[in-house]
């Protein structure tokens, strides 16, 4: 894509959306990425030849993937209401959570994920156990099952320290003339510490696309930070790598392609592993943004008492 | 260069004056002579590139594969492809192409895929035919673009290396003792289209096929071994 204007990048040439260009210079388009290593790594004198561009797309939106997925620091959220069945359903382009935050008051209060199983399937039953079928031989299923009724309607109990903990509200101290077994008062000696957390859980179910969420949270405002795949549903379009790792998906492409080629010898085909290898440490290195500034700021620290 | 080539075919075949090649069939062995070569072209492009690849090629005036490239790009030409049916994905491809290079959308370039990979291709989530990555298959004289959604009748052009002009000598229909009289103005004068380096294989081909019509051993044996001598030094 050639250089644009000044006008365009601020104000995209007064057409809408005005945002559309708006730090577009850090990335390079899939469409480039393609072009650029059809006409600079495949050819007749080049390691790569005679492939198709489609091979070339594919290894290259691969390699995009990949960096999505851990490498890129390209962190997405989305902000949801928490519907009656206590969920919400995960983001389209969804592939795995980073944090999950309930937001109330203006405060961020993050989430702890559920180390229990809040969610099942369920099969009807008649009295005697017997599983139902209807007339095309398939499992008759309630809408939710016993266990997700219990969650959404707040019976469930929960290990967590909060307000759906077995021990909540239960007597046990006296305290100001009023008997209490709440979890915030008193030491905790044996306490497990992994379920040590006061806010509200929640639980991915991923086949099912859904977050489920304790009772707590019917109604709540929810915001999910997730990873995607960059492939931005489908449009290859809004495809984009950081520049950072512009050379990494060049050699990732050759990489795949040579280690998928007949007769191609081995030493080659380790030259462009390790090539790849060394150009995303690189790129990881540079894209943590490690410099003197930011690490004088951890450092102060350092002196600091810890009472 | 026809006259030249004619007047030279005609000077070797000349052997007590017998040897007379006429005007239609000299027309006939100039088509047939130019097609080889033409074609011999692009597998001489092929042993230039693997012969560079093998750091046997120079460059500079060493680099025959240029000069290959040159001849070639003589026949290259750029069209736009007419529509097989209105408001659908299929064109038609041009009556004288005999190699497609490119196929554009726009700006864009369109790729070729075949026919068992296309089924494939457009059910890949990855790798389908986009508008930013469209493809095409061929099918007898028809083109078909993916995705559908290119289906203007203007969307399509294409760059490729046409089949040379059909060469021929033409004369004056007014008879003279020394034989037909070349006659350059003619309507349907049509040149050799091949550089001029080309003449000496021209005279060899058409001498060939000329002496296998008038049955002169020599003749035909010259030429194959001119034809091998060339062989050899590409």
């Amino acid at each position: 894509m050639a250089y644009i204007s000044q006008y365009q990048y601020y104000e995209n040439s007064g057409a809408n959306p005005e945002d559309a260009n708006w730090g577009s210079y850090q990335y390079v388009s899939l469409k480039d990425i393609v072009n650029n290593f059809m006409l600079m790594y495949q050819g007749n004198h080049s390691l790569v030849n005679n492939e198709e561009r489609y091979k070339i797309l594919f290894h290259a939106k691969r390699a995009v993937q990949e960096l999505n997925y851990d490498a890129f620091k390209e962190i997405k959220a989305l902000q949801l209401n928490v519907d009656d069945a206590v969920r919400i359903v995960l983001p389209a382009d969804y592939v795995n959570w980073v944090r999950v935050s309930l937001y109330e008051n203006g405060v961020l209060y993050p989430m702890t994920e559920n180390i229990q199983l809040t969610s099942a399937q369920a099969y009807l039953q008649d009295n005697n156990d017997k599983i139902l079928f209807d007339e095309a031989g398939n499992v008759l299923k309630p809408q939710f099952s016993p266990i997700d009724i219990d969650r959404i309607t707040g019976t469930k109990k929960t290990i967590y320290l909060n307000e759906n903990s077995a021990y909540n509200n239960a007597e046990g101290y006296c305290c100001d003339g009023i008997w209490y077994f709440d979890f915030a008062i008193g030491a905790r000696y044996g306490l497990n510490t992994e379920t040590a957390n006061a806010n509200p859980t929640f639980r991915i179910d991923a086949k099912a696309g859904v977050i489920n969420f304790d009772s707590t949270m019917s109604g709540k405002s929810v915001i999910v930070e997730y990873v995607s795949d960059g492939m931005e549903g489908g449009d290859n379009s809004l495809v984009t790598v950081n520049k950072l790792f512009e050379e990494f998906v060049y050699s990732y492409i050759q990489y795949s392609i040579l280690d998928n080629k007949l007769g191609v010898q081995e030493y080659i085909i380790n030259r462009a592993r390790k090539k790849k290898s060394a150009l995303l440490r690189n790129a990881k290195i540079r894209i943590s943004n490690i410099h003197p500034g930011r690490l004088l700021m951890n450092m102060r620290g350092q002196n600091k008492w810890i009472k | 260069m026809i006259d030249t080539v004619r007047n030279t075919v005609l000077a070797i075949l000349n052997k007590n004056n017998y040897g007379y090649l006429s005007p239609s069939d000299f027309n006939l062995y100039a088509q047939q002579a130019q097609l080889e070569i033409f074609e011999d072209y692009f597998y001489q492009y092929n042993t230039q590139i693997n012969l560079e690849n093998a750091r046997r090629s120079g460059t500079e005036y060493a680099d025959l594969s240029k000069g290959i490239l040159e001849v070639i790009d003589l026949f290259s030409k750029t069209a736009q492809l007419t529509q097989a049916t209105a408001n659908t994905n299929t064109y038609t491809m041009p009556s004288d192409y005999y190699l497609i290079n490119r196929v554009m959308y726009g700006s864009t370039e369109v790729e070729r895929v075949s026919q068992s990979k296309i089924s494939m291709l457009n059910a890949s989530i990855l790798t389908a035919p986009s508008l930013d990555f469209p493809a095409y298959t061929t099918e007898a004289a028809k083109m078909t673009v993916y995705p559908a959604t290119i289906n203007g009748d203007t969307d399509i052009t294409a760059q490729y290396v046409r089949y040379p002009l059909t060469p021929k000598w033409t004369y004056n229909t007014a008879l003279v003792a020394q034989g037909p009289v070349f006659n350059a103005s003619a309507a349907d004068y049509k040149d050799f289209e091949l550089p001029l380096d080309n003449l000496n294989d021209l005279v060899v081909k058409i001498c060939k096929y000329a002496g296998v019509e008038i049955r002169e051993t020599m003749v035909v044996q010259y030429s194959q071994a001119e034809e091998q001598q060339n062989n050899l030094q590409q």
